[in-house]
């Protein structure tokens, strides 16, 4: 059955300029790399996509993530791959930071998925919540603080 | 004793007296006693500094405190002058060393008066701008004390007369000169014996070692302390010299010599200038059967060509022929003794590099223009130099900028056989993340992708019209040079400098000369060049300058590594590219005011997991995917003059 996690965002300590969801996405990307757990990253558009390239690619060298954009990289792909616009080429395991629908989501292992701060985007959280629901995925919801 | 080299470099220490503006540098102190201690206590030491350490003070000054003799190492002809003339007397001075110093560089440096004479006579054989380059020599010749061609800067670096104005291993008569007395290669081996510091370079150090050489072998034995400068470069060149070579060079120029001796002194030598004729004929027919354009190879696929493996065939017949013929005339002529010895030495080393029998080494060709030369190379020195190392005792210091692989030093204590050496790293003072600027740009095609020349122009346009020209643009190939520089000539009006038309060093004045030039160059100017302040502010990286696959001692490498269980990418083809690329990086900062900005044009390094064995080795610069930061950065850094 799929598995999805909600994570309840807090706009605690992420400096302005780096939207809440890509910097926490970083470190939940940080995890299922270090478990060797290959994964796609749906960004909403091509801009948050190059900026969430720019900060996996600005982690410290020992933290280091092998990923590609949509577009470049090795055939298959790098263990994490960086992609827009396009929710049919999605590997097992999903890292929602596009916070929109996911069509078809039980073809899929693993759904990452972000409740923002701001009222209306938590508001869409709650519809993707229920479509999760509905399409029978197994639902699970923690705060990112709670994050290890 | 490595407490009192302190206080060189204190404050108030002996340097700050002789040079103005001085400041102590704790990681060259640490440098300093590290090497200091390891003099004393006879020990290896490998050290890592970073570019700005400011190395060679480190080791000069404990080189100078010692009471032994030592032998000071570096890469090239142009860093012995440079230490020689510029960094040592500073040191000496400042400790008021009485200690001998003697530079020495190797053979073919210095003037054969011999040679001169015997080719002076009859002037033939000469063509002629030899025979004018030949009156320079001669009339420098008349005045000159040291011998060294360097001092005739009026003679090209490449002048074609230099091969019969200075003698090679094969052709020198050694104690048997007529000239002996007088000749200078003995002279500067002479005060180099005298010295107590003598600064050689590795090749010279490792003929002498391997004693390819003859009459320098006594060098060695009595240094205390053995230093290497550019220490990255050493496990590549100690085993070119711990192995074998047969070169068609050697028969051509033999065949020369014996009928230069035929026409001059021993008339009755017909027999044996015939022969030495057809040898060189035949070595003329070897280098033909191989393809025209220059190649390197496995020496098992090249014998597969029926051609090559029955002219090498005759080839050998005709030498062991030669010998036999000269041997007769033992004792009639000097010079012809000395070709005798050399033709019975290349008769052995001809049998070493086609012996497929023997483990552990690579036999490989190489073919030039007009010459093949047969190589036997061993996989691994680290057996045989570490015997070296450990008898007898003394201190060998290795220091480079780009020694440690993934925050290790494994990769050149494996290849040198020196795992119980001590190691120092020194972090470099220069603040990366302020001043350089590492850029991969995005949505590259993968590197061995044709589309990629495009990318590559359009970038290098956009970087150069960002930073004035100012830019070195690396490639780890020819064919990638000459397109990109061809666009480059046609689609912008920097001048466009390409590798290869002239001379390195030419190349780099004219680069100099004019402060919106753009440079394409590749291998040779990866290293050891240095462009300080505004003059270079952005360094383009085609790839990840992985070794060419067709690299057959390389291929040997890898393939025993395999042999033996190992991983191959990991352990031998990543550390030699992390190297080159820490070089290739390095010419981009060199002062605490430079900036500048690296771009590699190369994806792998953020898509492959092994990116991080190469970022976490290469300066700690700010890292960004977007070339218009790159770009906007550039744009910053307005020219000076």
């Amino acid at each position: 059955m799929t598995q999805v996690i909600f994570y309840q965002l807090d706009n605690a300590a992420t400096p302005a300029a780096i939207p809440a969801e890509l910097a926490f996405a970083c470190d939940v990307v940080a995890k299922c790399y270090r478990t060797n757990q290959k994964l796609t990253v749906l960004c909403a558009d091509k801009a948050s996509a190059e900026a969430f390239d720019e900060l996996l690619w600005q982690l410290p060298a020992d933290s280091f993530i092998a990923h590609n954009l949509a577009g470049e990289g090795p055939v298959g792909g790098a263990p994490v791959e960086i992609t827009w616009g396009n929710e049919s080429a999605l590997r097992a395991t999903v890292v929602n930071v596009a916070m929109q629908d996911i069509p078809n989501p039980n073809r899929y292992k693993m759904i990452f998925d972000f409740v923002p701060t701001d009222e209306t985007a938590k508001q869409m959280a709650r519809e993707r919540y229920k479509t999760f629901k509905i399409a029978g995925c197994s639902m699970q919801f923690q705060k990112a603080a709670e994050f290890n | 004793m490595p407490k009192k080299i302190r206080k060189v470099f204190d404050q108030d220490g002996l340097l700050a007296q002789v040079i103005s503006g001085y400041t102590p540098r704790e990681p060259q102190i640490q440098m300093a006693e590290g090497v200091a201690e390891a003099v004393k206590l006879k020990q290896t030491l490998i050290v890592e500094a970073g570019t700005g350490t400011g190395k060679t003070f480190a080791y000069l000054a404990p080189a100078f405190a010692s009471t032994g003799k030592a032998i000071i190492s570096t890469g090239t002809k142009n860093l012995q002058e440079q230490l020689f003339h510029r960094d040592l007397p500073v040191v000496r001075d400042a400790m008021s060393s009485h200690k001998l110093v003697a530079l020495l560089k190797g053979r073919s440096n210095y003037l054969c008066k011999f040679r001169m004479d015997q080719y002076g006579k009859t002037n033939r054989g000469l063509d002629k701008a030899q025979l004018m380059e030949l009156t320079t020599v001669r009339s420098w010749a008349e005045g000159t004390s040291s011998g060294d061609m360097g001092e005739l800067k009026a003679l090209p670096e490449n002048a074609k007369i230099l091969p019969f104005v200075t003698s090679t291993v094969d052709n020198c008569l050694g104690r048997d000169c007529p000239d002996y007395d007088g000749c200078y290669l003995v002279k500067a081996r002479q005060s180099a014996l005298d010295a107590d510091i003598i600064v050689v370079n590795h090749h010279l150090f490792f003929a002498d070692l391997a004693l390819k050489d003859t009459g320098f072998g006594e060098l060695i034995p009595d240094a205390e302390t053995i230093i290497f400068d550019e220490a990255h470069q050493v496990p590549d060149i100690a085993s070119e010299y711990f192995g074998q070579q047969f070169s068609t060079r050697f028969l051509h120029d033999a065949a020369r010599d014996i009928h230069q001796i035929y026409r001059t002194s021993l008339k009755d030598i017909e027999q044996a200038d015939k022969i030495a004729t057809k040898l060189a004929a035949l070595a003329a027919d070897f280098r033909l059967a191989f393809p025209e354009k220059g190649q390197r190879g496995k020496y098992i696929e090249a014998i597969e060509n029926a051609s090559v493996a029955e002219t090498l065939q005759r080839l050998t017949e005709t030498l062991h022929t030669c010998v036999d013929v000269l041997k007769v005339h033992i004792g009639r002529d000097k010079a012809l003794d000395n070709i005798y010895e050399r033709m019975v030495q290349a008769k052995t080393n001809l049998a070493a590099v086609t012996d497929t029998s023997v483990l552990g080494v690579s036999l490989w060709y190489e073919t030039t223009m007009k010459q093949v030369v047969l190589h036997r190379t061993p996989l691994s020195i680290a057996e045989k130099f570490n015997e070296i190392a450990q008898s007898p005792k003394r201190s060998w210091i290795f220091t480079s900028a780009t020694l440690m692989v993934d925050g290790g030093f494994t990769h050149f204590q494996d290849a040198m056989g020196l795992h119980s050496a001590k190691t120092m790293t020194l972090g470099s003072p220069f603040n990366y993340a302020e001043q350089a600027m590492l850029c991969v740009p995005r949505l590259l095609p993968e590197p061995s992708d044709k589309r990629m020349l495009g990318h590559l122009i359009d970038i290098s346009k956009q970087l150069v019209r960002a930073a004035k020209g100012r830019c070195f643009l690396l490639f780890t190939s020819h064919y990638m040079l000459r397109r990109v520089a061809e666009s480059l000539q046609e689609e912008i009006t920097n001048k466009i400098l390409v590798q290869g038309t002239t001379t390195k060093q030419a190349l780099l004045d004219a680069y100099l000369a004019d402060s919106t030039s753009v440079l394409c160059a590749t291998g040779a100017f990866w290293e050891g060049v240095d462009v300080r302040g505004d003059d270079l502010v952005c360094v383009l990286i085609d790839k990840l300058p992985f070794a060419a696959p067709d690299d057959p001692l390389l291929q040997a490498k890898i393939d025993d590594c395999k042999k033996n269980g190992g991983n191959a990418f990991a352990n031998i083809q990543i550390p030699q590219a992390v190297i080159t690329l820490k070089q290739g990086a390095g010419r981009l900062i060199r002062d605490e005011t430079d900036k500048g900005v690296l771009v590699i044009c190369d994806t792998r390094l953020a898509t492959k997991e092994y990116g991080k064995i190469f970022l976490k080795s290469l300066p700690p610069m700010r890292r960004t995917r977007d070339l218009q930061q790159a770009v906007q950065f550039l744009e910053t850094l307005k020219p000076q003059r």
